[in-house]
């Protein structure tokens, strides 16, 4: 798999470590430096001890004319150490250094030294040694001794002190930082790795669930999605929650469309119904005229009875579609309700399903009865037909809030999705062989009466549940 | 000559009159031996009551030896164990006694300060009335050594009058090899020993004066072919910067002395033990250490060759 440089999988390893690499070279350039000044500065505080040392041994040199012990001394017992020393006479002739074949015996301290200063005449009680920067051949810092016998100036200390010495100190600081700044890179750049895929997966995932919106019914999508405490947690709640309106926003405009279409559907009914039953009613009271006016013989008797028998399988099958719910008056109760119990009884014997029964109403319920009874029936028939063969159904009937609430629960088949959405549909094309009506007169009831009827899938539960507003004290 | 003998005498603290005496008269000195004592003694760290010396002591007594850088002098060790060496050989302990200055080592043994010292040829024979010959180290089977005119080893100086106008380092004013030898090679040549040069200094022995031109403070030096052979042996490195120029006649070694304080009988003991040094296993592995093969009986004359030169340079120099 190849990344680009913009994804966080690499910028958070690569930003981690230029932050470790900036800042340990940093530490290390700034650990030098202050040791360079700290030594700079011991460098010049045992310069002046070692002249102020040397000083009162150098002057009896010079006084004997002792060139062996000045050089001696200058040259100590490792070489004279880091620093150049020069002891130059009262005429300003070298006298001994500890670099004898660079600054010769005798040789005047202008020709050896040009870039260094006319020593100033100084008072003798004034401070001797003074170290001033100076940055010629290496050389950074000149320590000037002058050295005086019985208050006249015999001759002068020089101590040349150059930052040579510490360059090796200098070099290991920073081999040390390089050092520290590579184990660290070592440690940081695995930890960036993993920290930017675990910073770079809910994004990533959230991203990948976003590009599925519009494509995918939003009411379906299974998302993993980051929810924590972090700002890509709550990211990932808003887009759970923008989620869950879009599918809510859906299921309404599903249901909208559904009820729509229902409505379409039983004004449809409701008309050819009405101009069925019109001609209908005519052509019946026409056959019981002729009855009444004229006497009927045995085959025009059979024939008439042939025909009222098909005109009322027709007024059968008409009203079948045309729903009254609200030409009953009676108040439905309790035992309304558990008359369906009862009716179920045998179905439920035959189909061998369990039924788990729950009512809570114990009151009248300002419902008209024979509709209800007729939808909770059908429910509960449909519930156990969908169940037969050791199923379970559950009923539930509560009244809260003003609403009477009906819960029928079946275990078995699932209704398939596509199916759902034509549920209420009178003969569906999915169930030819049923009359299909069912849930059709359920569905008519229960808007009649203002309420909602609604099918869900739950695992291997398909549930309905009906909601229905109680009328005020007196029902229509 | 004898302004740097004067800066020599007065950086030890000695007393003023003597810096008017010429080092080589020893009658000159006596007048004032007593300050001399006195400072030598403080400048030594010994007590003042040893006071002088007895002139007979108990067989107990230690038998005072001087050296001088003719020597390596520097090997401590080596010398306890020499001094233990002659102590079982003569039944008297032996005290080294060390100075950097050939002449203060001189006047501890005429003043009969230590009984007996390794000196050079040169303070010999301006002494020779007063100091016994004992025996005489045989360096390389002969009792003679060498000087060596010395310059660094990469110098572009080829010949000795190449050093002319340069740093040279004398290695002692009482030295024959560092000193007496090479002014008196200038002399011969009509070239002035002190103007010849365009500055020179004492580097007090033969090992600094090698270390002086190895080390580039002086461009050449005179020395001591005995003291730079036995380095070659023990400092390879410190010879290698350097290369003899040129070598002097041969001459007798730095003997070594006694004084007028150690009575015959002393020295005829002292004699013995040091000639027989070589006979000794213990003794022999000491020479081998100072790198000579054995001590010789010889006479006073073999330092006539000295003598001569020290006279015809102090006629030239008068001149």
């Amino acid at each position: 798999m190849t990344l680009p440089l913009s994804s966080y999988r690499l910028r958070l390893p690569l930003s981690l470590s230029i932050a470790a690499v900036v800042t340990a070279l940093s530490m290390a350039v700034a650990l030098g430096l202050q040791t360079l000044a700290n030594l700079r500065e011991d460098q010049g505080r045992n310069a002046m001890t070692l002249g102020h040392a040397m000083a009162g041994v150098q002057i009896q040199a010079l006084r004997n004319d002792d060139v062996w012990l000045a050089y001696s001394l200058l040259r100590g017992p490792d070489g004279g150490g880091d620093a150049v020393w020069i002891l130059v006479d009262q005429a300003g002739r070298i006298f001994a250094s500890n670099r004898p074949r660079r600054f010769r015996l005798d040789q005047p301290i202008e020709s050896a030294l040009p870039w260094l200063p006319q020593a100033q005449p100084q008072v003798f009680d004034e401070m001797p040694g003074r170290v001033s920067r100076v940055d010629h051949d290496e050389v950074r810092r000149v320590l000037r001794l002058p050295l005086y016998s019985d208050d006249s100036q015999v001759g002068e200390l020089i101590a040349l002190l150059s930052d040579a010495p510490y360059l090796p100190r200098f070099r290991e600081i920073l081999i040390g930082g390089i050092l520290v700044t590579g184990t660290i890179l070592l440690i940081l750049l695995p930890i960036g790795w993993l920290w930017g895929r675990r910073m770079v997966g809910p994004l990533v995932r959230l991203a990948e669930c976003m590009g599925r919106v519009g494509r995918e019914d939003p009411r379906r999508m299974q998302c993993t999605l980051p929810d924590d405490d972090s700002e890509i947690g709550r990211l990932g709640r808003q887009f759970a929650a923008m989620l869950s309106a879009l599918a809510q926003k859906e299921t309404l405009e599903q249901q909208m469309i559904q009820a729509e279409r229902l409505a379409a559907v039983g004004r449809v009914a409701a008309g050819v119904a009405h101009e069925v039953n019109n001609p209908l009613g005519g052509m019946l009271m026409a056959i019981d005229t002729y009855r009444r006016a004229h006497p009927v013989d045995a085959q025009t008797e059979r024939l008439l009875n042939l025909l009222e028998r098909a005109l009322r399988q027709i007024q059968g099958s008409v009203s079948a579609l045309l729903v009254e719910a609200r030409a009953d008056l009676r108040t439905l109760t309790r035992d309304d309700l558990e008359d369906v119990k009862t009716l179920a009884q045998p179905n439920r014997v035959k189909a061998r399903v369990s039924l788990r029964w729950e009512n809570a109403c114990d009151t009248a319920i300002h419902l008209p009865a024979a509709p209800v009874r007729q939808l909770l029936l059908n429910l509960v028939l449909n519930a156990v037909q969908a169940a037969q063969g050791n199923g379970h159904v559950e009923v539930r009937i509560t009244t809260e809030d003003h609403h009477l609430t009906m819960r029928i629960e079946n275990s078995g088949r699932v209704i398939p999705p596509e199916q759902l959405l034509h549920l209420f549909e009178p003969y569906p094309a999915s169930r030819p062989h049923t009359q299909g009506l069912g849930l059709w007169v359920c569905y008519q009831i229960v808007s009649q009466l203002g309420g909602t009827i609604r099918a869900e899938a739950d695992g291997d539960v398909t549930r309905f549940l009906v909601s229905l507003p109680l009328t005020s004290e007196s029902p229509v | 000559m004898s302004a740097v003998w004067e800066h020599r005498v007065d950086r030890l603290g000695l007393c003023h009159a003597c810096r008017r005496g010429r080092p080589e008269d020893p009658k000159m000195s006596l007048p004032c031996s007593r300050r001399t004592v006195i400072a030598g003694l403080l400048a030594s760290g010994v007590g003042l009551a040893s006071g002088r010396m007895e002139p007979v002591r108990a067989s107990s007594e230690p038998l005072r030896f001087g050296l001088t850088p003719v020597v390596p002098d520097d090997r401590i060790t080596f010398l306890a164990g020499w001094a233990d060496w002659i102590e079982t050989q003569c039944g008297r302990p032996v005290e080294f006694v060390q100075r950097s200055r050939y002449r203060e080592i001189l006047d501890l043994l005429l003043q009969g300060r230590i009984d007996l010292a390794w000196i050079c040829g040169y303070p010999y024979i301006r002494n020779r009335s007063h100091l016994g010959l004992i025996a005489v180290p045989r360096f390389q089977g002969r009792p003679l050594y060498q000087s060596y005119f010395i310059v660094g080893a990469d110098s572009e100086i080829e010949r000795l009058h190449d050093l002319e106008g340069r740093l040279f380092a004398w290695a002692d004013p009482d030295s024959n090899s560092g000193y007496l030898y090479p002014r008196f090679r200038l002399s011969s040549d009509g070239r002035d020993p002190d103007r010849f040069f365009r500055r020179t200094f004492f580097a007090w022995g033969h090992p600094r004066c090698v270390e002086a031109v190895a080390e580039g403070l002086a461009d050449g030096a005179a020395v001591d072919s005995y003291v730079w052979e036995t380095l070659a042996l023990s400092h390879p490195t410190l010879i290698t910067q350097t290369r003899v120029l040129e070598r002097s006649p041969e001459f007798g070694f730095p003997p070594i002395v006694a004084g007028p304080s150690l009575s015959e009988r002393e020295r005829q003991l002292i004699r013995r033990v040091l000639l027989s040094q070589v006979q000794d296993p213990a003794g022999r592995s000491l020479l081998n250490e100072l790198n000579l093969d054995s001590f010789g009986l010889e006479a006073p004359d073999l330092y006539d060759d000295i003598a001569r030169m020290a006279g015809r340079l102090t006629e030239g120099s008068g001149a």
